[in-house]
C-alpha cells in the first residue's frame, strides 16, 4: 500500500512543537501506558504479551536441539525474528518478510544478544553434538506506533520467563532459563522538527527519523539504530540518551515486577 | 487421525483424560474489539486454543483482477504464530494455513452480504497464537465476531465447532490427545439462526448413526458458543463507544 505523506499533518505536528506539545496531549518525553503479562500462552516455552498504548505485541520463546557450528562447538545459539503480520495494521501486506520486519528483528535480537543477557556457553548440551537453539519469535497484533520498543519488551520478557524443555527432548530436566541482566530498548522520533520519546501512529506518519536506543542494566549501549531519512546532532543524542536510561530503569523494574523477583 | 485405539482416551467412569462428559465442550471465552489499528477484531479461547482475529475494510480490491463487479471478495488469511505449537513452526503459508484459509474464506462469503460492496475487498486475518486442537474452529469463531465488530452486515454469524470419535465413542470438542489418537474428527461451521451449515471438513472413520450424533453434538455447542458471541459484542457496544 502506498503511504501518502500527510503534509497537513506535518504541518500540525509543527504547530504543536512551537508551543511543546504532542498531537495526543503528551509532553515532549512522557509515554504511553504500558501492560506487561509474561507467561501466557499455552505452547510457548516462554512468552509475555505487551499492551502499548493501541499497540499490542506477543512474544514467544522455542526451543530447539541442533548441532553446534564447528567453529564454536561449545556453543548454543540466539535468534529473535519478527513478523508484520497483515493482522496488525491496514497498511502491512502478505509476503515474505519485508525489510521492515527484519530491520525489527535484528534490532531488537543486537539489544538481547549484545548485551549478554544469554551465556551462549550455558546452551551446550554435548559439546560438538547437541546444544540449545534458542528462538523468540516476534507477532506484532496491532501497531498503534512504536512497535520497536513494545516488541523489545516483550522479547526480553518472554525470555526471562523461559523454561528450557529438556524433558520433551529427552536430555535431563526442565529448568529456568538463566538470563543474567535485562536489556531494555527505549525509541524516539523526530515529530514536529524535535525528538519525541515513544511516538504515536500519528507521529511515525508525520514525522522524520528515529532512534532506538538499547541500555543494559549498568547503563550501557547494547543497540543502537537510526531508521529513515533524517539528520541529527550530536547534543540531540545527549539528551534523548538521558531520558533514555529514566525509561529503561522504569521498565526493567516492571519486567522485574511481573517475575515476581 | 493419528493411531487407531492404541492410546486409553477414555476414564474407567466414562469420562475423558481431562475430566469432560462425552458431551461436553472445553470453557470457551470470547472478547470483541481487541485490536486498536484493526476495523473489526476479537479473541476466542477455547479451551487452551488462542484465536484472534482482525477485519480490515471493505477496501479496494487490488491487484484489480480479483476485483467481482458485483460483490466484495472475502480475502482470509489462517496463520500460525511461531510459537503456537509444540516445535516451532517455521513463518509463513503452509499447505495446511492455505487450505484451511481457503474454506474459511468460502464459510464467511456464504454469510457476509458481499453484494453490498461490489469491486471492494475485506481482509480478514485470523492468527493462532496457542494451538490445541480446534484452531480452524476458534478461527471461524473469531473471525465472524470480528466481522460484525467492523459493523459488516451478514446473514448470521458462524460458530466453529467440531466434534469426534474415540475409542469408538462420539464426543464433543476433541482436544490434543483425542485429536492425535482419535478415530475420528467433524469440524463444521453453523449459521444458528438458521440451522444452515457453511463450513464443513471431516477426516478419520464415522458411521452414518455416528456423523448424526456428532452433529447433533456440534449444534448444542454453537448454541452455547453463539451466546457467548452475542455477548461479547454487547460488552463491547454497551458500554456507549459504538
Amino acid at each position: 500500500m502506498v503511504e501518502l505523506v500527510p503534509s497537513l499533518l506535518r504541518q500540525e505536528l509543527n504547530r504543536l512543537a512551537e508551543d511543546g506539545q504532542r498531537i495526543d496531549g503528551r509532553g515532549q518525553f512522557d509515554g504511553r501506558d504500558v501492560h506487561l503479562e509474561v507467561d501466557c500462552l499455552y505452547n510457548a516455552e516462554g512468552s509475555a504479551k505487551v499492551v502499548w498504548g493501541d499497540t499490542i505485541i506477543y512474544a514467544g520463546v522455542k526451543f530447539e536441539i541442533r548441532t553446534p557450528w564447528p567453529d564454536r562447538p561449545a556453543q548454543g545459539s540466539l535468534m529473535c525474528g519478527a513478523e508484520l503480520r497483515p493482522v496488525a495494521h491496514r497498511k502491512y501486506e502478505p509476503g515474505p518478510p519485508s525489510p521492515q520486519s527484519i530491520e525489527l528483528g535484528r534490532v531488537v535480537d543486537r539489544g538481547i544478544r549484545e548485551s549478554g543477557c544469554i551465556d551462549m556457553e550455558e546452551l551446550c548440551i554435548v559439546p560438538g553434538e547437541k546444544v540449545w537453539g534458542v528462538m523468540i519469535d516476534i507477532h506484532v497484533l496491532s501497531d498503534g506506533g512504536n512497535i520497536f520498543d513494545a516488541a523489545g519488551l516483550a522479547a526480553i520478557a518472554a525470555l526471562r520467563t523461559a523454561v528450557v524443555p529438556a524433558e520433551r527432548f529427552d536430555v535431563g530436566e526442565d529448568y529456568t532459563l538463566k538470563v543474567n541482566g535485562t536489556p531494555i530498548m527505549a525509541s524516539f522520533k523526530r515529530a514536529g522538527g524535535r525528538f519525541v520519546y515513544d511516538p504515536s501512529e500519528e507521529e511515525e506518519l508525520g514525522g522524520d527519523e528515529r532512534i532506538h536506543i538499547t541500555l543494559g542494566d549498568e547503563g550501557h549501549l547494547h543497540s543502537l539504530q537510526k531508521g529513515l531519512k533524517g539528520v541529527f546532532t550530536p547534543d540531540e543524542f545527549a539528551e534523548i540518551l538521558a531520558v533514555a536510561e529514566q525509561k529503561c530503569s522504569e521498565l526493567r523494574e516492571m519486567v522485574a515486577e511481573k517475575e515476581g523477583n | 487421525m493419528g493411531g487407531y485405539g492404541d492410546v486409553k482416551l477414555l476414564r474407567e467412569d466414562g469420562k475423558r483424560l481431562d475430566g469432560r462428559a462425552i458431551d461436553e465442550m472445553r470453557p470457551v471465552t470470547i472478547e470483541a474489539g481487541v485490536l486498536p489499528a484493526a476495523h473489526g477484531s476479537a479473541m476466542v479461547t477455547h479451551g487452551l486454543n488462542v484465536a484472534v482475529a482482525a477485519v480490515y475494510g471493505p477496501m479496494e480490491a487490488h491487484p484489480r483482477k480479483i476485483q467481482r463487479q458485483d460483490r466484495a471478495v472475502i480475502d482470509v488469511r489462517y496463520n500460525m504464530a511461531p510459537f503456537s505449537t509444540g516445535d516451532r513452526i517455521r513463518p509463513g503459508f503452509n499447505r495446511r494455513s492455505r487450505e484451511i484459509s481457503k474454506v474459511t474464506a468460502e464459510a464467511l462469503e456464504s454469510v457476509v452480504l458481499v453484494e453490498r460492496y461490489p469491486r471492494s475487498k475485506i481482509r480478514v486475518e485470523i492468527e493462532i497464537l496457542a494451538a490445541e486442537a480446534g484452531t480452524r474452529c476458534a478461527g471461524i469463531t473469531a473471525a465472524s465476531v470480528a466481522l460484525a465488530d467492523a459493523g459488516i452486515p451478514m446473514r448470521d454469524m458462524i460458530v466453529g465447532v467440531a466434534s469426534g470419535k474415540i475409542e469408538d465413542t462420539v464426543v464433543l470438542d476433541l482436544d490434543k490427545a483425542e485429536d492425535n489418537y482419535g478415530q475420528a474428527d467433524l469440524p463444521v461451521g453453523i449459521l444458528p439462526n438458521t440451522g444452515e451449515i457453511a463450513f464443513l471438513q471431516m477426516d478419520g472413520d464415522l458411521s452414518i448413526d455416528e456423523y448424526n450424533l456428532a452433529m447433533e453434538y456440534n449444534f448444542k455447542a454453537a448454541k452455547e458458543i453463539h451466546e457467548e458471541m452475542v455477548d461479547a459484542l454487547k460488552r463491547r457496544y454497551e458500554g456507549g463507544e459504538a
